[in-house]
């Protein structure tokens, strides 16, 4: 019953401020999301192209990125701009944040191109498409509709990762976890209601996603007409 | 129609097509045979430029096709292909897949595009079938909207590529159905297929690879009685 308490005296005293850094945690995992996706397009067609030297950039940009630990990343990237531009942490955390999911997105694009049969390419271009209008009209379609369930995989694991974020003093969800329970010596029940606080954040998005996969399932018809 | 000369064709060491000499006449039917290995798709497919062969040439409709020099996205709008799997766009319907290259290849307007689509579901029996997806459709009818595809951009040559091998028994005749027709209309056509009985009936030459050459041909009806070439009887041997 005590740790019960504890909680709601926990949500009683800093619900505010939890919220607040809720919309920070949603916000520069947002912000993120937005240019890893960016990022991810233009590296995984980097990737797909038959030009030898993108192909290598693709491949050392993923390779850095999956090869080093985020943490390092953000503090490189923080402390690295730090000394030629003044940035603020949020924007380099977001920034961070970005490149680092970006590869992995890059290689959620690229798997699911290269997963379309190959006969829908021979189809293609047997009717006469070029190789970009078939890439436009028959494989990214179907390449993305495959590529959402790994995407919306990779945004839950951005979300959680945005944490780190808390160590180049952007005052998210993680980070007032720390400073509450250095206040109240009740770390136990703090990162009790932190961790609630992503997990309820990653149940409304797997819903939404759950939703948007059944929408976008194309291949059942829209309307059966009986002849 | 189509001339290939002296066409070969590596994948790496393997030495797939040797040295293919060939002459297809407006409105023939040709159906090529073959043991499994012997090269046939990779003709067909040299012939759409699928695949590029490294030497000889090849002309279509009396237009000698360089493939560095010559759009090959023309060439291919007039070689209609018909594959083993079908390979209809799955996120497209049966409209949808037939008006594709219509609209956006040919420029056709959408309206015209689809009325010209209702005619050929029409012709190969699938009317009713428009608004349907592929996953919606048995094989042998996957395979009919198929050749309507194909016949949309209005090709001069159709070349199909063991059109009814990916189907059940009970699907093979309604596809050999609508390509009897074509033929009857006179297209000129380029088959494989292990259905002789077909072949026998509509084609009028039945060209025999092997080993990447092509070693007999002539009139079903010769070849299928009386072939010449040891190879060719022991292949129509084991096809009974
Ligand atoms: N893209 C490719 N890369 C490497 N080898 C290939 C390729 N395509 C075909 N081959 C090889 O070329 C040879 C001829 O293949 P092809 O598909 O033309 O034969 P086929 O006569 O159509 O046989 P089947 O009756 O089995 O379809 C085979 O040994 C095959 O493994
Ligand atoms: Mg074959």
């Amino acid at each position: 019953m005590d740790f019960l308490h504890n909680i709601i005296g926990i949500l009683n005293e800093h619900g505010i401020a939890f919220l607040k850094a809720t919309w920070i945690t949603i916000s520069i995992t947002g912000v993120s999301l937005f240019f890893g996706t960016i990022i991810g397009i233009v590296f995984a067609g980097f990737k797909i192209s038959s030009i030898k030297f993108l192909n290598r950039i693709s491949d050392i940009y993923v390779g850095i990125i999956r090869g080093t630990p985020l943490i390092v990343q953000i503090m490189f990237l923080y402390y690295g701009i730090a000394s030629i531009v003044t940035l603020d942490s949020f924007t380099a955390g977001a920034l961070a944040l970005g490149i680092h999911t970006g590869a992995y997105i890059s290689e959620i694009f690229r798997g699911a191109v290269q997963s379309i049969d190959r006969g829908q390419m021979e189809a293609a271009r047997s009717l006469g498409m070029s190789y970009s209008l078939s890439m436009r009209r028959i494989i990214f379609p179907q390449a993305f509709k495959r590529s959402i369930p790994p995407l919306a995989n990779q945004f839950i694991i951005s979300l959680k990762d945005s944490s780190l974020v808390a160590y180049i003093s952007v005052i998210d969800l993680y980070n007032t976890a720390l400073s509450v329970q250095g206040e109240n010596y009740m770390p136990f029940e703090t990162y009790f209601v932190v961790g609630l606080y992503y997990l309820v954040i990653v149940l409304i998005f797997t819903w939404f996603t759950n939703r948007l996969e059944k929408k976008m399932d194309v291949s059942k018809p829209k309307e059966v007409r009986i002849a | 129609m189509i001339e290939i000369t002296n066409l070969s064709k590596s994948f790496g060491p393997l030495n797939v097509l040797k040295s293919i000499d060939l002459k297809i006449k407006e409105q023939e039917v040709v159906v090529l045979i073959g043991a499994s290995g012997s090269g046939k798709s990779t003709l067909l497919r040299c012939l759409n430029f699928l695949e590029v062969a490294e030497n000889g040439e090849i002309s279509i409709d009396s237009e000698k096709v360089i493939s560095q020099k010559t759009n090959l996205n023309k060439v291919r709008e007039k070689v209609g292909m018909v594959f083993q799997h079908f390979n209809l766009f799955p996120h497209k319907t049966v409209l949808e897949n037939i008006i594709e290259a219509p609209i956006f290849v040919r420029g056709e307007n959408k309206e015209e595009a689809r009325e010209k689509a209702r005619i050929l579901l029409k012709k190969v029996g699938l009317q009713d079938k428009a608004h349907f997806y592929p996953d919606q459709l048995s094989g042998g009818q996957k395979q009919r909207v198929a050749i309507a595809r194909a016949l949309a951009m209005e090709p001069k040559v159709m070349l199909f590529d063991e059109p009814t091998s990916a189907l059940d028994p009970e699907l093979v005749g309604e596809v050999l159905q609508v390509m009897k027709e074509l033929a009857r209309e006179g297209m000129t056509m380029v088959i494989v297929t292990h259905e002789m009985g077909f072949a026998r009936e509509v084609a009028d030459r039945v060209v025999m690879l092997a080993d990447g050459n092509i070693i007999e041909e002539g009139h079903p009806e010769d070849i299928f009685t009386n072939p010449k070439h040891e190879r060719t009887q022991r292949f129509l041997n084991q096809l009974l």
